[in-house]
């Protein structure tokens, strides 16, 4: 086990490291804007933009530039400067992290709540009002995009701009370092919102897979002989049926909150959350490459992360998988 | 799940977050197309008194571009510069045609042979803490240097004052170098020595931020960094100050996040004659808020809100609120002209009658529409827009009305089909038809981002109509300024996007740098048309030296004319900007910066 | 009276293609301690009439089930669901054919038991635990107290087979159902559960239904067979009068498609020809007609009924051939004769002509 894990992590390095080189030359080679004539003004001369280049040492080879980058990077644990207000990228991933954090974890409890019961009710009640009810409305809360969702939960339900302004709405979240870990009842209220609209989708979708799941599982030989032993049906569904149909739920919490973690760009934007999403998206508007790839490695760290977790798990969850 | 479906899954996972956060940088902002008739007529600027005390909160997209006056250079960052800090001149909210003493004591005095400016600073204005001493011409003096090295690179130094002597032709390596043309007689008297006969464009330069004053003893140690960290040390003149920790630091502004700002305990404006009120005890800028219908709607409904930094709200919005609550908005021209740059460089736009076709054929009334119409801005007929000096002396809303192709807002294509018959005469492929029919694909590079791209799509058409085959290509907005429209070698013929908006309030600033061909530029240029007209340049350097009054603004109002005739572009909107505010909120739009005046602006 | 007595059992599925017909009309009593060999091919109804006695085919929200069970007496179609499932894994529990599947993959084996015996008893769990001690002991798993704590996937096949026969007699049931119990396992292994069986039936007086579609299995185990075909049962006698004298033509090929250990060494084996039939419009008359080599064109309409062999009472079959043509057929084939020589020999009145066998468009 622990030399699966290191090999798994030296693994993570590995594949980190190409990513970074992915997303600088994705950089170098697309036509983005150039950093340094952008950041010269309306009409700059020669040398400004000459002297700004070597500030932002764009004026070393492509690969001279990475590898001082990687090299900053793996041994300093440094992400470099941002180009745009000269503030450590290190500085401002982990300032953002806890919102994100917030967000996304807060988000995954609440469609784990909502998503795991409508499930098991769908898959229950399979072919009833319930099930059809439940299995529509997932349906349009699939198709419905987070961005269109988050404006109709602010004009319908938010303070100020809502029509029942019963929760807090955009821009309510804290900018003084409070964040959900270290003040959650301050915080919290302004999460709801957010948590709802990241989870509507999220909710859906683990209920129909869920569904799909305990179905599978339900027609197993195990169920029958469950059944065979006369136990209640409600241990046959709940300690036989479910403990096999959610386990695979685990694998796709890991991969989501993975993916979340490094940034809910589209909930962030529309309750303007502070977090990794934001920043990211801030930062592709002004070419602001260490920024860039401080986000898309922090993102690239936390999915690949996440996977090693859900994998570790497991094997706790599965007594068959052994590494 | 599948582990190796697993796998697939993770791999897609990483691939979609590097190509998607790289490759894609297009930001969505908000389209309008309104054909709102009521006429958005520039707000009058009510500087009644105010009530005193109390906080707003302004809602913005993203977070200003430097805090450090020597780096600003945007609408947003003047806007906390001009509450921060105190330059030599600004601007009141209801003048921006003439600047006013602020920190200097009065008028600049300018010589004879316009190669000096002497100006008297005001005595007592002290810096707010940590620094807490008097300003004094030295720190001017510092904050010119300062700006022509390498550590604080500016983005207009060298356009505006590098006719002061002594001045770097290349900014400056290491240590911050004295500037010779530079000196202090005393500590209140400033005087800048001039190479050439600029003193009207300079003096009326002294608006810009690079003038508020850095005390060297407190800024040398951050400027001694590369690039300077003064951007987070910034000191303080305003009557508000972003709020700092003892070391000077601001701790108040978290990138992205928020801008506190808090009234400056140092600042004493009757003492030090500031003409601004500060009715308000604080001002917090929350950043983040790029969903411009959001952030509109919050303010419009909220309390204690103004917004936006980000461009005027989206059309719906701002429909409903002028039916509603009209009150809480304000509209301020933005003091620019966008255009469709023509590249006189590349056929067949080399032909001045290919381009007056073009310029008499365009509908633009129609790109008009794609920034929200009539309401949101006026269809500009030259380059001298609403609030610049010079305006009127061009003939108002109705400049170059000596040529006929410059007159029809709406296109006219029996006149864009005579033109085409003279381009014709001198060797231009027009068809049967009488339009052009050249076999070259024109280069034509647009942004990803509305409602430029709908005013780009527009244009495209237009174009077609014409008889030109575009070779049509959309990048993001900086991309097209700094790898396309802003490098002649690139050979772009159109540019459909691309706008000049004033620095300061001076003719000169509007024309010299956008088609004088002396300003032709091999990267980051801005005379887009890469206009070259002897006799255009030969007048802008003798209208340089002009003084300050009517006899200025007439000479660039002249130049403005030939400008026109040389249809070197299709100007179509003077825009305006749309301002709101809370109810409770009495907002003064700044015509300068055209945003509110955080200064002036109060609580009901 | 029998212990189990089953009557005219029918168990319909409605599906989207029509009503399926698992077991249509399906009568067989069983006394205390005796084993039951219901043998049939996939698809016979052996497997759902048996799990009907269970009550698990009541969890199909699709089944339509009539006629009657009765367990001493008691008609469980008639029992509630719980008090189903006080009976199942109790009074009556069941082995399934292939134990890797049929125990959960995440529990561990004496947790398994632990549940079933706790399931109908008020024992503690280290009381339950002893129990399942117990069972995996009698049941022949070596060292039980180690091997209680191990998961199903680190058992073998044969010991799982052997912890779910622990599982079903944990609580004394009256009535052991083994669905196919050896099928998934070789053949070694196979012979050790049978023998198991057969030790734990005769130490525990329990009743046993034997599912299965090999013979060589019933004959090991069961002193009755029922041989079940497209829903029915067609002949039904104690095990000797089936091996020596069976009376339906589908025995007679069940028989001859295995090998016998007494038969002669270069036996050839026979398949039955076909598939078997569709259970939604099985085929008219006599079910087994379109495989049958000996049916008459009679029997296509005729629907034969389980009736007792003239003069043995405890031998019943449902075939229209007369009985005396049976004996002259059987006694053809057990000499080594195939089928078509048989009826060539025998002379069967009322065959099409040339003694084409009417299985023509069935040929495999």
């Amino acid at each position: 086990m622990l030399s699966y894990i290191v090999r798994r992590l030296l693994w993570m390095v590995l594949l980190l490291i190409v990513i970074s080189f992915l997303t600088f030359m994705i950089f170098y080679l697309l036509p983005s804007a150039d950093p340094a004539v952008l950041r010269a003004g309306k009409q700059p001369s020669p040398e400004l933009i000459k002297v700004i280049r070597e500030q932002l040492g764009l004026d070393k080879p492509w690969y001279v530039q990475y590898w001082k980058y990687l090299d900053r990077l793996a041994f300093h644990f440094d992400f470099g400067t941002s180009y745009q207000n000269q503030v450590s990228v290190k500085s401002q991933i982990f300032d953002r992290a806890p919102a994100t954090a917030g967000l996304a974890i807060g988000g995954a409890i609440v469609w784990l709540l909502i998503g795991i019961p409508i499930g098991i009710i769908s898959a229950v009640k399979r072919g009833k009002l319930a099930d059809r009810l439940a299995m529509g409305g997932a349906l349009v809360l699939i198709s419905a995009p987070v961005y269109w969702l988050g404006l109709v939960s602010l004009y319908l339900f938010s303070k100020g701009i809502g029509v029942w302004g019963v929760f807090d709405g955009a821009g309510t979240y804290p900018n003084d370092g409070s964040n959900l870990f270290n003040s959650p009842f301050t915080v919290a209220p302004t999460l709801f919102l957010p948590w709802l609209v990241l989870a509507a989708s999220f909710a859906a979708i683990y209920a129909r897979f869920l569904r799909g799941n305990l179905l599978e599982v339900m027609s197993e030989d195990y169920i029958r002989t469950a059944r065979a032993k006369g136990l209640p049906e409600r241990t046959v569904i709940f300690r036989h049926g479910l403990r096999s149909a959610i386990t695979p739920i685990v694998t796709i919490l890991g991969l989501d909150l993975g993916i979340l973690l490094g940034g809910a760009i589209l909930t962030e934007s529309v309750f303007n959350i502070p977090g990794i999403g934001r920043l990211a998206v801030d930062s592709i508007q002004k070419s602001d490459l260490p920024t860039i790839q401080g986000t898309v490695i922090m993102g690239a760290f936390f999915i690949i992360l996440l996977n090693l977790l859900v994998d570790v798990l497991y094997a706790f969850l599965d007594p068959r998988v052994r590494y | 799940m599948k582990r190796s479906l697993r796998w697939a899954v993770m791999l897609g996972a990483l691939i979609a977050l590097v190509v998607g956060l790289t490759a894609c940088g297009g930001s969505s902002s908000n389209s309008s197309s309104t054909n709102g008739s009521k006429a958005g007529e520039p707000t009058k600027v009510d500087l009644s008194a105010g009530k005193k005390g109390g906080k707003i909160t302004f809602l913005a997209a993203a977070d200003i571009d430097y805090a450090d006056p020597g780096q600003t250079y945007y609408t947003f960052g003047f806007m906390v510069q001009q509450a921060i800090n105190r330059p030599l001149y600004s601007f009141k909210p209801d003048d921006t045609t003439t600047p006013v003493p602020d920190l200097a004591a009065g008028p600049p005095e300018i010589s004879a042979d316009n190669k000096t400016i002497t100006v008297k600073i005001r005595q007592g204005v002290k810096y707010a803490p940590p620094v807490n001493r008097e300003v004094t011409t030295a720190d001017v003096k510092y904050a010119f240097e300062r700006s022509f090295s390498k550590n604080v690179p500016s983005g207009y130094a060298g356009t505006y004052f590098s006719s002061i002597e002594g001045t770097p032709a290349k900014p400056n390596t290491g240590d911050i170098k004295p500037i010779s043309g530079i000196t202090t007689p005393d500590k209140y008297t400033i005087v800048f020595k001039l190479k050439a006969p600029q003193a009207p464009l300079v003096s009326q330069a002294l608006v810009m931020p690079i003038t508020v004053p850095v005390p060297e003893e407190y800024a040398k140690p951050f400027d001694a960094k590369l690039p300077s960290t003064y951007d987070q040390y910034v000191a303080q003149t305003g009557p508000y100050m972003i709020q700092n920790d003892s070391k000077g630091k601001l701790v108040g502004r978290k990138p992205g996040k928020q801008i506190t700002m808090v009234r400056n305990p140092n600042w004493d404006g009757k003492a030090t004659g500031d003409y601004r009120p500060a009715y308000l005890d604080g001002v917090t800028i929350e950043e983040g808020n790029d969903q411009l219908e959001v952030a509109s709607r919050r303010t419009l409904s909220g309390n204690g809100l103004m917004c936006c930094d980000a461009g005027s709200p989206p059309a719906q919005v701002l429909k409903s609120a002028l039916t509603s609550n009209k009150d809480q908005i304000a509209f301020v021209p933005s003091g620019g002209t966008r255009y469709i740059a023509l590249n006189t460089k590349v056929k067949p736009f080399d032909n001045l009658n290919v381009r007056k076709a073009v310029v008499a054929g365009f509908d633009k009334n129609a790109l008009r529409q794609t920034r929200g119409g009539k309401l949101l801005g006026d269809i500009a007929t030259g380059w001298l827009p609403p609030g610049i000096p010079g305006f009127e002396e061009a003939g108002g809303l109705t400049q170059g009305k000596q040529y006929d192709f410059d007159t029809k807002p709406t296109g006219d294509l029996a006149l864009a089909k005579q033109y085409f018959a003279k381009a014709k005469a001198e060797g231009v492929p027009i068809g049967s038809n009488g339009l052009y029919n050249g076999p070259d694909k024109l280069l034509t590079i647009a942004t990803n981002a509305d409602p430029g791209k709908k005013t780009a799509e527009v244009a495209q058409n237009q174009f077609t109509k014409l008889g030109f085959k575009l070779q049509f290509r959309i990048v993001p907005q900086d991309t097209l300024y700094t790898k396309f429209c802003g490098v002649p070698s690139q050979k772009v013929a159109i540019c459909p996007n691309v706008g000049w908006f004033k620095d300061f309030t001076d003719p000169q600033s509007m024309l010299d740098a956008t088609f004088n061909g002396n300003n032709i530029l091999q990267q980051g240029n801005v005379n887009w048309p890469q206009l070259d007209v002897p006799a255009i340049n030969d007048a802008m350097k003798a209208a340089a030296t002009t003084p300050v009054g009517t006899e200025r603004n007439k000479a660039w109002a002249k130049i403005n004319d030939m400008i026109i005739g040389q249809a070197p572009a299709i100007p179509w909107i003077w825009d305006k900007t749309a301002l709101i505010a809370s109810k409770d909120v009495k907002q003064v739009p700044n015509g300068y910066t055209t945003v509110q005046d955080l200064s002036f602006s109060s609580l009901k | 009276m029998p212990m189990l007595e089953v009557k005219d059992l029918r168990v319909h599925f409605h599906t989207d293609d029509g009503i399926v017909k698992a077991v249509d009309g399906v009568s067989y009593s069983l006394d205390r301690g005796r084993a039951l060999g219901i043998v049939g091919e996939s698809g016979s109804g052996k497997s759902v009439s048996s799990l009907t006695v269970m009550g698990l085919t009541r969890f199909s929200k699709t089944v339509e089930i009539s006629g009657e069970i009765l367990l001493d007496g008691k008609d469980l179609l008639k029992a509630s669901d719980e008090e189903m499932r006080r009976l199942r894994g109790n009074e009556i529990s069941m082995i399934f054919q292939d134990p890797l599947s049929s125990l959960h993959p995440f529990y561990k084996v004496g947790d398994q038991l632990v549940e079933a015996v706790r399931a109908h008893r008020d024992v503690s769990k280290a009381q339950a635990r002893d129990r399942a001690i117990e069972m995996l002991g009698l049941v022949g798993i070596p060292e039980p107290r180690k091997r209680v704590d191990a998961y199903p996937h680190e058992f073998s096949g044969g010991m799982r087979q052997r912890a779910m026969v622990a599982m079903a007699l944990s609580n004394d049931p009256k009535l052991l159902i083994a669905d196919e119990p050896t099928t998934a396992l070789d053949v070694t292994v196979q012979a050790q559960i049978l023998d198991l069986l057969r030790r734990l039936q005769t130490e525990l007086d329990t009743a046993i239904v034997m599912i299965t579609h090999d013979l060589g299995v019933v004959a090991e185990v069961s002193d009755d067979i029922a041989v079940m075909y497209a829903g029915r049962i067609v002949e039904r006698a104690d095990k000797e009068t089936i091996f020596a004298a069976p009376e339906h033509p589908y025995t007679w090929g069940l028989l001859k498609s295995i090998p016998r250990l007494d038969g002669p060494r270069d036996e050839e084996l026979v398949p039955i020809p076909g598939r078997p039939p569709s259970l939604i419009t099985p085929p008219s008359g006599c079910a087994f007609h379109p495989r049958c080599p000996y049916a008459r064109e009679t029997h296509k309409t005729i629907e034969p009924v389980l009736e007792p062999v003239a003069g043995r009472p405890d031998h019943q079959v449902a075939c229209l051939l007369p009985s005396d043509v049976r004996r002259r057929l059987w006694a053809a084939l057990k000499a080594g004769e195939k089928p078509a020589e048989a009826v060539a020999a025998v002379g069967i009145p009322g065959l099409p002509a040339e003694g084409t066998p009417a299985t023509e468009e069935l040929q495999p």
